[in-house]
């Protein structure tokens, strides 16, 4: 078979396609390299190809403005199957392989199958529908930018210099390539500091020019990886008081971003890096109430505008340990920060923040008893708009408010004495997060928990990802006219999954569901297969939620998790049931791996 | 003549072995390329009976004898192989395959001559130009380099649609050079003498 006939028959909905109906749209196919910025077409052109991206990434434009980007797998150029020109500019936004199908051919089987076509016509809605959307609100789109990974902005080589490079040299370096920083690198291109204009003005005030860089540069570095969002390192930036953050990738000096760079990119302001920028400044509760608010009702849109929940979640999560920080700040009194750490547990603790998440926190202390502070903290969160917990896990409960030797004792006892109760208590603590304070607190917690980890709680813990089955029955998903909950059946199983894997495999300070997956891949735990799979699943089901809480945030009606028939497109329902059926095969994994099985009395009793 | 108004067919075989004067086809494939684009609908497939089939080579192509059985004899299927040998053959260490042509050709009476490019001297050439580029001809080696990284099987087919397409990114890369045309190219093909090739003969 002819390598495009594979890539193509792996793609939904292509895969519903007959042999036959397959090897019509190859007949007419070509596969063509579009340049980088390259224009592939033009609004009113004649249409006459389907395109679909086997590399690379193409923009649509609507008079300049990004109005969606495409990747590989994802097909434009659809409309033009309904005797339209093209609506939009095309262009190559990385040098892109994209399979060319004969719109002539493309409409044979698109009006032979009824599946792929049904497909289509909601594919084709949805474009519309946003289209419209994007013509009288074009500043969305300025918003998605910051979600988009640092890498993709950085446009210049690092330029780089051993330690013994002299500062006369060091500079000449700099003004030939009008930077503002160089890179100081080891043999391995791996940073070891970084020597800026800031520095260079200590040498000329009491140094020699003639001396080695490494004498004045600045060490440690701060780096960041090239998968962090723009967002992401400019709230690094802002945190750290710096100017200079250097990117890594695979160990080695990647790029150097500047605050100035990440300005460009966010200028003209747009209104949540606005609102992030007034957290940081805010002075008092009400005001930080409004920007709440406002923040909320930002990243709703930037959700229904089609940003994905990977990208989204840190962000979101930035935003609220912003907030949550600000409040601590402005509560906090005679409460020293080295006595204390403020921890963040559940999806917060997990960076799976989304809108309708309660406040989920505890705290741990070594010499004073805060009892005050930490209920001022929370009814504060609670008046700015981050919902007390309703399990009441939070710092001004007493229980969740103890001295590290308590929590050690806790870990312990939940470890040694696996009940129901004390598993569900390590589901949500395993999940924990330091937000504020002093970390060193938090790392000898770790260690203790490290020395207790027993096999009947992983036991007990795999039980709980397993217990809840997906409502997969023979004619689809059963109980959807009733709806579904979301987390109940999709996101709960993955999530307590990968935990459990993660503290069998010692895994501890890392939380995140995505990061433990991908950790738990590496170290060869879970295949790629399933890593992948169980990735696409979990993004689609809370992206899926997240779209449903949006809508619900903008209506000013209640966010839940419940997901009704209703409320999905087809496109969506077929996904939502294959989504629940790697949920149950990786339930299954579980259940081998830990030998334990469903019992319907254990479900009865557990919740 | 530009680039664009050339055709060039990009092809790939399987052999029964290495040695040109014992070894046969038995299988062949060709995607043309017009216009810099791959005409998928025009590719070309086909395995070819050999005279002798030798077991031992099996295990490098993974075509059976019963495979063989049914497909069309060179002479047979010569035809339609001409027919899509149209343009500037391309290939990865085309000599090999391009040898193998024209003495399958020349026993059945027809004289066979073309020019040929290939890819991987191409690749040389770029690698002088960048010094920064790491160089690695083997085709898994520039399908990584051009991103065209992808759940794939070898045979003859694939090899030569992969090939095509990574000879799309070098002529990419070659117009930034200033090489837009196919006798440029040519040229720069021409500059590698037998010594050098040979050292990175296909390996089976």
């Amino acid at each position: 078979m002819i390598p495009p006939k594979e890539f193509i028959k792996r793609i939904r909905p292509f895969s519903f396609l007959s042999e036959d109906e397959t090897n019509i749209l190859i007949l007419g196919l070509e596969v063509k390299l579009f340049q980088k910025n390259k224009t592939i077409f033009k609004k009113g052109d004649d249409r006459k190809y389907v395109y679909i991206i086997f590399s690379g990434l193409v923009g649509l434009f609507d008079d300049e403005i990004a109005v969606d980007y495409i990747s590989k797998g994802e097909i434009f150029g659809i409309i033009s199957v309904r005797d339209f020109p093209y609506l939009l500019d095309a262009r190559a936004l990385e040098d892109t392989v994209c399979y060319l199908i004969y719109s002539e051919n493309f409409k044979e089987v698109f009006y032979k199958n009824k599946r792929f076509s049904s497909f289509f016509s909601t594919f084709i809605k949805r474009r519309f529908h946003s289209f419209k959307k994007i013509a009288s609100e074009k500043k969305f789109f300025e918003e998605a930018t910051f979600v988009l990974d640092i890498e993709k902005i950085i446009y210049k080589k690092p330029v780089v210099a051993g330690p013994d490079m002299t500062v006369e040299n060091a500079t000449v370096e700099m003004v030939n390539n009008s930077i503002s920083s160089i890179v100081v690198v080891d043999k391995e291109m791996r940073p070891i500091g970084i020597f800026t204009e800031k520095d260079l003005r200590k040498v000329v005030i009491q140094g020699d020019k003639l001396h080695p860089i490494s004498k004045y540069m600045s060490s440690p570095v701060k780096t960041i990886n090239t998968k962090t969002t723009i967002f992401e390192a400019f709230s690094k930036m802002i945190d750290a008081g710096i100017d200079h953050l250097v990117l890594i990738k695979k160990r080695k000096v990647f790029g150097v971003i500047t605050g100035k760079d990440i300005r460009i990119q966010l200028e003209p302001t747009s209104s949540i890096i606005t609102l992030f920028r007034k957290i940081i400044m805010a002075k008092s509760a009400e005001e930080l109430q409004v920007i709440f608010n406002n923040i909320k009702i930002s990243v709703a849109k930037i959700v229904l505008s089609g940003s994905k929940f990977f990208d989204l979640t840190k962000m979101l999560c930035t935003v609220n340990d912003a907030a949550v920080v600000k409040v601590i700040e402005i509560v906090q009194d005679e409460v020293s920060m080295d006595d204390f750490v403020w921890i963040h547990m559940g999806s917060l603790g997990r960076k799976e923040q989304v809108l309708a998440t309660d406040q989920d926190n505890a705290l741990i202390f070594i010499k004073t008893h805060p009892v005050k502070f930490a209920r001022d903290v929370n009814k504060t969160l609670a008046k700015v708009g981050i919902p007390e917990c309703p399990g009441d896990f939070m710092a001004s409960n007493k229980k969740w408010n103890k001295h590290l030797s308590s929590w050690k004792n806790y870990f312990n006892d939940w470890f040694h004495n696996p009940t129901a109760n004390n598993a569900r208590y390590l589901s949500i603590f395993m999940d924990m997060r330091p937000v504020f304070g002093n970390d060193n607190i938090y790392k000898e917690l770790i260690e203790s928990i490290r020395a207790n980890v027993t096999d009947k709680a992983i036991k007990a813990l795999a039980h709980d990802a397993i217990h809840i089955e997906p409502p997969l029955g023979i004619f689809g998903i059963r109980g959807l006219h009733k709806g579904m909950n979301l987390k109940t059946y999709g996101i709960y199983p993955i999530v307590n999954g990968a935990r459990v894997l993660a503290i069998d495999n010692a895994i501890f300070e890392i939380t995140n569901t995505e990061e433990r997956l991908k950790v738990l891949n590496d170290m060869g735990v879970i295949g790629n297969e399933m890593c992948h799979d169980v990735l696409e699943s979990y993004g689609f089901l809370q992206d899926l939620r997240l779209k449903q809480q949006s809508i619900a945030v903008l209506n000013q009606s209640q966010e839940n998790n419940l997901i009704g028939i209703k409320e999905l497109r087809k496109v969506d329902l077929l996904i939502l049931k294959e989504a629940l059926k790697i949920v149950s095969s990786f339930q299954k994994l579980l259940m081998s791996k830990y030998d334990v099985k469903r019992v319907l009395s254990y479900l009865h009793t557990y919740r | 003549m530009d680039l664009k108004d050339t055709k060039f067919c990009v092809i790939d075989l399987e052999t029964t072995g290495l040695n040109v004067k014992r070894d046969e086809i038995i299988a062949f494939a060709c995607v043309p390329v017009q216009e810099l684009k791959l005409m998928v609908n025009y590719a070309y497939y086909t395995l070819v009976k050999p005279e002798k089939y030798k077991i031992e080579s099996m295990k490098y192509h993974g075509i059976s004898i019963d495979d063989l059985e049914k497909a069309p004899s060179f002479n047979e299927a010569a035809n339609n192989i001409l027919k899509t040998l149209d343009g500037i053959i391309v290939g990865h260490s085309i000599e090999f395959d391009y040898m193998f042509l024209k003495k399958s050709f020349k026993k059945i009476g027809i004289k066979f001559e073309k020019d040929i490019i290939d890819i991987i001297l191409i690749e040389k050439w770029l690698a002088k130009k960048d010094k920064n580029m790491k160089l690695d001809v083997t085709i898994e080696g520039l399908m990584n380099r051009y991103g065209l990284k992808d759940y794939y099987r070898h045979n003859a087919f694939a090899d030569a649609f992969f090939t095509a397409q990574i000879f799309q990114f070098e002529t990419l890369k070659l117009s930034q050079y200033g090489i837009n045309s196919a006798k440029k190219i040519l040229e720069i093909v021409r500059g590698y003498n037998y010594s050098h090739y040979h050292d990175n003969m296909r390996i089976f």
